[in-house]
């Protein structure tokens, strides 16, 4: 499902250039689930924005579903996202003009799936929000908005599903929660999860662990 | 697609409710509704202008012949759809018995006179004025007011005119086309066409004058006049509107131009507060259009749905400014409602047409540029917020939209000069505000180093969004530079118009008066407190040749600019006539011997004469030689007496000629006119009165026109300094809050805001004074033709009022920054 081979990225900087991965090597079958872990600023996010088709690599070969991402331009990456991928994030990334329905469609409409309405109602029935409906993410507290970001990214059953510390901005309970919620759903829908988070025991839950330090990749 | 217009729906509500959009839209709305209601109004100016025109004319357009014209060209005016009425003019004498006889200018009128305008009239000499509307009778005669006394008559006295026998049935006071149709310098008889005939006057090689009055409809006045041009033979003319010259019409042609200035300046502030609004909305959408490709959107759905929202938004505002520009210009009208003598005409498609083009123009080259560049925006900000904003505007994108706007001002203008000054003005700001922002901003450092904490962090911040300050301040100094501008442009084009019509302004001119007669007048003046003016003495001759070349003569030359022979009012002065200014040569001095003339500008050019050139002239019999030693410019608005031609004292003194003078008589002491024309029963007097209570009145009103034009330009430049105040309002609140969050006294917090703004409108204040200065220079010399003088005010005014407001504006628009929690406000922007 996703293949990564001698991925390199570097940065400018002034006093030259920064490799922020090093030759990263990487290999995920389909429906299964991995996390990475590692501290902050181990390189972590800067792997994940690769994975999803958000940055280019410096040098490097990624293929996610077969398809080589070093191949596609922007928009055929964006038309990939579209497709293939979920996303859950932190900070939930909730587009504050919409409501959690309408928030929830808006993947499944920007793929061109006819009837959107009720495939988010249904979703969000499943994380527990069927009373939320039409309400705007400011209305709704920090566990709520991650359900409503997790019904998003499994609306559209994505192939894959990209999760960035999604409970970094929960307290524990809560998170626990979301959690769960997350791994019912994926093992539901036979989605691969790639999860990054430094929550050791979140990664305990994961097929498989990778560890992140400064730009090199290893399994655990 | 749908997906995506739904989603634009939704982010323009959405945005609206966060008032970002709603300033985009009002300064959108605010540059359409000033233009479309300025053009409106304008061109129903120009149509009322024209209306004003014509009743200086009495008509639309006149047929002026020397000899009965063909019944033909009535009977195809009429078949035109135009309205049409003859007249006649002739000097004659006019008899009440033996003793009592003058020369009149007689004027016979028929049904329909005056087309426009209107003919006032009173039962006696200087009495209340009666309702227009009518002509004499058949058998009737209306006379001058001095005629009475002239000719010992009262109302309903006989007078004779040739052979016909008319009764006096009233005093003339005012004739529409009193300046236009002259037939001689006597007093005016008026009588019916009816009752020529019966004078028995027409005979062959009789001067008279056949005027045919035409009024309609601007088209059918048009294909008339290209129908009939053909036809005219020698001793024939038209005369239209265009020719005629309305004292009013010099002021509301500047006063045209103010508002055309003021409506080109609404749109580059309107186009500065489109500019920054749309920067922060691109700014804040960043974030959602990271979203958007995170969840699959490609460059073309985020095109679509800004590039949407703008049509949207572009079609609301033109639709709402076209509404509210016609409020304006009704509001305009209703201001001038009593000076117009006509209700204007329709303003037509034109001027919403200009709103659309404008509405495109702003959002073309001003909003979209920030918002096309939330398309490279990454996606990779949802996994790091730290990813930098890509700079919303290129310096292309100003060079475009300054040339785009450049080209607006002048389509809409219509004047390069307006556009250059306005320009120039414009990129001096620009250029200076740069240059002094990069030089004291890089400067505050230091200064913030050893000032109090207040002031350290507020320089120390300008410094930090240095860039952003100096853009900041720079549209600051543009907008303050522009209001300024407006302000003194209309203050100097008010109080010039107030100096020409002084209160104490003479209202009366005083013809025809012996040399000898000159004490009587100044004791009559002296018996009754009428203070007396200078009197100039009045041959008139004839200019007949110019280096030997002889002019031809008045019928024989076909072009209207050709040089003829003219006939003129001469006088004599050893010293430069007050109000006159010397374009070329030089003036004499008393002493010289030499036979010199100076000559009026616009007399010089119709006889092809400069300095240095031998002019031959007649007076009376007696022909002489002079040389043109100076050309001269005259005010003519100034009512003064003013004449084509000075001589020296010695070339003149020895033609006989008459004096004339002008003279203040308030309105209580009008009758004695009758008095005086009793005392000096030859003298002409012309009430100038009526036209100087009418200039006045126009002055004020269309000042007060001015004043509701600079109130919305005032909005508009508020607007911008709004938006300015707005454009870094997130880091300054995120700065802020963070400074709170660290525990910073609300007084610190506070002071420094009001520091930074302070200096930031003084410095914009300062800036905007200069710029100010040089485009009303440019304006007021190039434009407006008036004098220029510095305007000591505005450099103070500028940096203290800009300082001031954009202080206020910045610590109100901030104020949350105190009044909310800082954790608040950190979740927030």
């Amino acid at each position: 499902m996703i293949k990564v081979s001698q991925l390199l990225k570097t940065v400018p900087t002034a006093d030259g250039d920064l490799d922020i991965l090093g030759g990263i090597e990487l290999e995920i079958e389909a429906g299964m689930s991995a996390a990475i872990v590692g501290a902050s600023g181990s390189g972590k996010s800067t792997l994940l924005g690769l994975l999803a088709g958000m940055d280019t690599a410096t040098a490097g070969q990624i293929w996610l579903d077969g398809e080589c991402l070093s191949d596609l331009d922007e928009d055929q990456r964006a038309r990939l996202r579209a497709e293939k991928i979920g996303f859950v994030f932190q900070s939930f990334q909730l587009l504050p003009a919409l409501t959690a329905k309408e928030n929830v469609m808006l993947p499944l409409e920007l793929a061109g799936i006819a009837g959107p309405g009720p495939i988010a109602e249904r979703f969000l029935t499943e994380v527990g929000l069927e009373s939320r409906l039409e309400h705007y993410p400011t209305t709704l507290s920090g566990g709520e908005q991650q359900r409503v970001a997790i019904a998003r990214a499994f609306a559209r059953e994505p192939r894959v599903l990209f999760a960035d510390e999604p409970t970094g901005n929960l307290d524990t309970r809560t998170g626990e929660r979301v959690i769960n919620l997350l791994f019912e759903l994926n093992a539901r829908t036979s989605t691969t999860l790639v999860l990054v988070t430094h929550d050791e025991r979140l990664a305990q839950r994961c097929d498989r662990r990778f560890a992140m330090t400064a730009g090199a990749l290893c399994a655990l | 697609m749908s997906s995506s217009l739904s989603l634009t729906g939704k982010l323009l509500v959405r945005e609206w409710r966060s008032g970002e959009l709603g300033i985009l839209l009002l300064a959108l709305v605010l540059a359409v509704s000033v233009v479309v209601g300025v053009s409106s109004f304008v061109s129903r100016l120009q149509a009322a202008l024209l209306s004003e025109s014509a009743r200086f004319l009495a008509a639309d357009m006149v047929l002026v012949s020397r000899t009965p014209m063909p019944e033909v060209w009535s009977a195809k005016a009429e078949e035109m759809g135009l309205r049409i009425t003859l007249g006649m003019g002739f000097p004659s004498m006019a008899v009440a018995d033996a003793d009592h006889m003058a020369l009149v200018s007689i004027k016979a009128v028929s049904d329909g006179y005056p087309l426009r305008g209107e003919l006032q009239w009173s039962s006696e000499p200087y009495g209340t004025i009666l309702p227009g509307g009518v002509i004499p009778r058949a058998g009737e005669a209306w006379l001058a007011p001095r005629l009475f006394a002239l000719l010992g008559i009262e109302l309903g006295d006989p007078v004779f005119v040739g052979e016909a026998e008319l009764t006096v049935s009233g005093a003339i006071r005012a004739e529409p086309d009193a300046t236009t149709a002259v037939f001689g310098f006597g007093p005016r008889l008026l009588m019916n066409t009816d009752d020529i005939p019966l004078t028995g006057v027409i005979q062959p090689g009789s001067r008279i004058e056949y005027r045919l009055l035409l009024g309609g409809s601007a088209e059918a006045i048009e294909a008339f006049s290209e129908w009939v041009t053909p036809e005219l033979g020698q001793g024939q003319r038209l005369d239209s509107v265009a020719g005629s010259q309305p004292r009013i019409g010099d002021t509301l042609d500047r006063a045209k131009g103010f508002l055309l200035l003021a409506g080109s300046l609404a749109v580059v502030l309107a186009a500065a507060a489109i500019t920054l609004a749309s920067r922060r909305f691109g700014e804040r959408h960043t974030q959602y259009v990271a979203i958007l490709k995170s969840l699959g959107a490609e460059s073309g759905y985020i095109a679509g749905l800004y590039g949407s929202s703008l049509v949207y938004m572009g079609l609301f505002g033109a639709a709402v400014g076209c509404c509210l520009g016609w409020v304006l210009q009704e509001a305009f009208i209703q201001v001038l409602g009593d000076l117009l003598p006509v209700q204007p005409g329709a303003a037509g498609w034109q001027p919403a047409f200009i709103g659309v083009v404008t509405a495109m123009v702003c959002l073309v080259f001003f909003a979209w540029p920030p918002l096309r560049r939330l398309g490279a925006a990454s996606p990779l900000r949802v996994l790091r917020a730290d990813i930098g904003v890509a700079e919303a505007q290129r310096p292309l994108d100003f060079v475009l939209g300054g040339l785009a706007i450049i080209g607006l001002m002048w389509w809409y203008s219509g004047s390069a000069l307006i556009t250059a000054a306005v320009a120039v003005g414009l990129m001096i700001v620009i250029a200076l505000g740069f240059s002094v922002a990069r030089l004291l901003l890089s400067g505050s450092k230091t200064v913030g180093g050893f000032a109090g904490s207040v002031w350290r962090v507020a320089l120390a911040g300008l410094q930090r969004r240095g860039r952003a300050s100096a853009l900041q301040m720079v549209i600051f100094a543009m907008a303050i530079m522009l209001m300024l501008l407006l302000s003194v442009v209309r203050s100097s084009l008010i109080s010039q118009w107030q100096a020409q019509l002084p209160p104490d302004a003479p209202n009366h001119f005083l013809l025809n008066l012996a040399p000898e007669e000159r004490q009587s007048l100044q004791d009559f003046f002296a018996l009754n407190h009428i203070p007396s003016e200078v009197m100039y003495p009045m041959t008139r001759g004839r200019v007949f040749s110019v280096n030997d070349e002889p002019l031809p003569q008045w019928e024989q030359v076909e072009a209207e600019d050709a040089p003829r022979q003219r006939e003129a009012n001469f006088t004599w002065s050893d010293e430069l006539p007050p109000g006159n200014a010397l374009l070329d040569g030089r003036w004499w001095s008393a002493d010289d011997e030499s036979s010199w003339v100076s000559v009026e500008e616009d007399f010089a050019k119709a006889i092809g004469a400069s300095v240095g050139d031998r002019l031959a002239l007649r007076i009376g019999a007696d022909s002489f030689e002079v040389v043109v030693g100076s050309i001269r410019q005259v005010d003519w608005q100034s009512m003064r007496p003013n004449f084509f031609m000075v001589f020296p004292r010695h070339v003149l003194e020895r033609y006989p000629g008459m004096y004339m003078t002008s003279f203040r008589l308030p309105q209580g002491q009008k009758p004695l006119l009758n008095e005086l024309v009793k005392v000096l029963p030859t003298v002409t007097i012309i009430e100038l009165d009526i036209v100087i209570r009418e200039m006045r009145s126009v002055v004020d009103q269309v000042a007060r026109a001015l004043e509701l034009v600079l109130l919305v330009i005032l909005l508009a430049g508020g607007l911008v300094l709004i938006s300015g105040v707005r454009s870094s309002l997130d880091t300054r609140l995120r700065e802020s809050a963070l400074m709170r969050a660290l525990g910073a006294r609300r007084g610190l917090v506070l002071g420094a805001l009001w520091v930074e703004f302070l200096v930031l409108g003084g410095l914009a204040g300062a800036l905007a004074s200069v710029g100010a200065e040089v485009a009303a220079w440019a304006l007021q010399t190039q434009v407006f033709e008036m004098s220029w003088t510095p305007t000591p005010v505005m450099w103070w005014l500028g940096p203290v009022a800009g300082a001031m407001i954009v202080g206020a504006l910045g610590v109100w628009s901030s104020r949350r920054v105190v009044s909310v929690p800082p954790v608040v406000l950190l979740r927030e922007v």
